[in-house]
């Protein structure tokens, strides 16, 4: 699918993508460099959450920084007539942020994948394996992240 | 972090105000004077505790596609494929794993044929086989809650 953006949402999302200033009047702000008027832009945001585009906004907290310094993807290998029943229920665990289904394939039979994470690695190590028990699936692996390459924000826009 | 940052950070990540004066509406909800709450914030971005303050957008529903990939690369491959992957500007975010496949990647494009077309590239420049390279875009979404509880 093509972006079906106006070119009004192409020109917020190019000033959007780049992250709020620190400034008590961010919205301000951003709508003079976009060019238009602070309402317009609140209203742009508004219409984006109320259709879903815009899921959230807020701040990005490091984990290290709250006492969150562990985490690790964990693939599961779940037979296809349990996906619901276990994506649901591995969703469930407080610990876990994301949690998705994915397609398996030869090279990697893995369908299941969950982001969960704890103060140190041994509590993570716990909750993987009180998540395994609770949904009865011995089959996974738990790929620790061993550097961090890149964490950028979505470019959207190019060249802006 | 005493009490009052950790409130201040709470509102932050909940439910960043659309509202023109939006660090007023937080003080109100925390019971603070908005230019205390206004000082801490900056403190709390500099010693970053708060890593960005922005908007998290549905790339899906905004008409762009987005998957995980994996490659698996030599040891001795490891530094140049991290700097291939990473120099496109569609990689937002790029690991080293303690796994065969070994650096997974997650890439926002305007469609799924641009997708493949990176990883083919990518694939292409690294040397790699077919069943070196993994995509793997989301098929169902059952959680995505990146929020984070500051610990007391």
């Amino acid at each position: 699918m093509k972006s079906s953006l106006s070119d009004l949402e192409k020109r917020v999302l190019a000033v959007l993508q780049k992250g709020f200033p620190i400034t008590l009047t961010p919205y301000q702000d951003m709508a003079r460099k976009i060019g238009i008027e602070t309402a317009e832009l609140l209203d742009v945001l508004k219409r984006w959450r109320d259709d879903g585009k815009l899921r959230r906004i807020g701040a990005v907290v490091s984990h290290v920084k709250v006492g969150l310094g562990a985490g690790a993807m964990v693939v599961w290998q779940v037979e296809s007539e349990r996906v619901e029943e276990v994506g649901t229920m591995l969703a469930g665990f407080p610990q876990v942020s994301h949690a998705y289904e994915r397609p398996a394939s030869d090279a990697w039979p893995y369908n299941l994948y969950t982001m969960v994470h704890g103060a140190d690695a041994a509590e993570v190590d716990e909750t993987v394996a009180a998540m395994s028990r609770a949904c009865g699936v011995d089959k996974y692996r738990q790929l620790q992240t061993l550097k961090e390459l890149k964490k950028a924000p979505p470019t959207y826009i190019k060249g802006v | 972090m005493d009490h009052l940052d950790k409130q201040i950070l709470s509102a932050l990540q909940n439910d960043f105000p659309l509202s023109e004066r939006p660090y007023e509406v937080i003080a109100a909800k925390v019971g603070a004077d908005v230019d205390e709450v206004f000082r801490r914030v900056q403190l709390l971005v500099g010693e970053g505790a708060i890593r960005r303050l922005g908007a998290s957008l549905d790339s899906r529903k905004l008409g762009y596609s987005s998957t995980l990939a994996a490659v698996r690369v030599q040891e001795s491959q490891i530094d140049v494929a991290s700097q291939v992957i990473s120099d496109y500007p569609e990689v937002t975010h790029s690991y080293l794993r303690d796994n065969e496949f070994n650096i997974w990647f997650t890439l926002i494009a305007t469609d799924t044929g641009a997708i493949a077309g990176i990883l083919e590239a990518i694939r292409l420049k690294l040397g790699l086989g077919p069943d070196d390279v993994l995509n793997l875009p989301v098929q169902k979404l059952f959680k995505l809650d990146a929020r984070f509880k500051a610990a007391d």
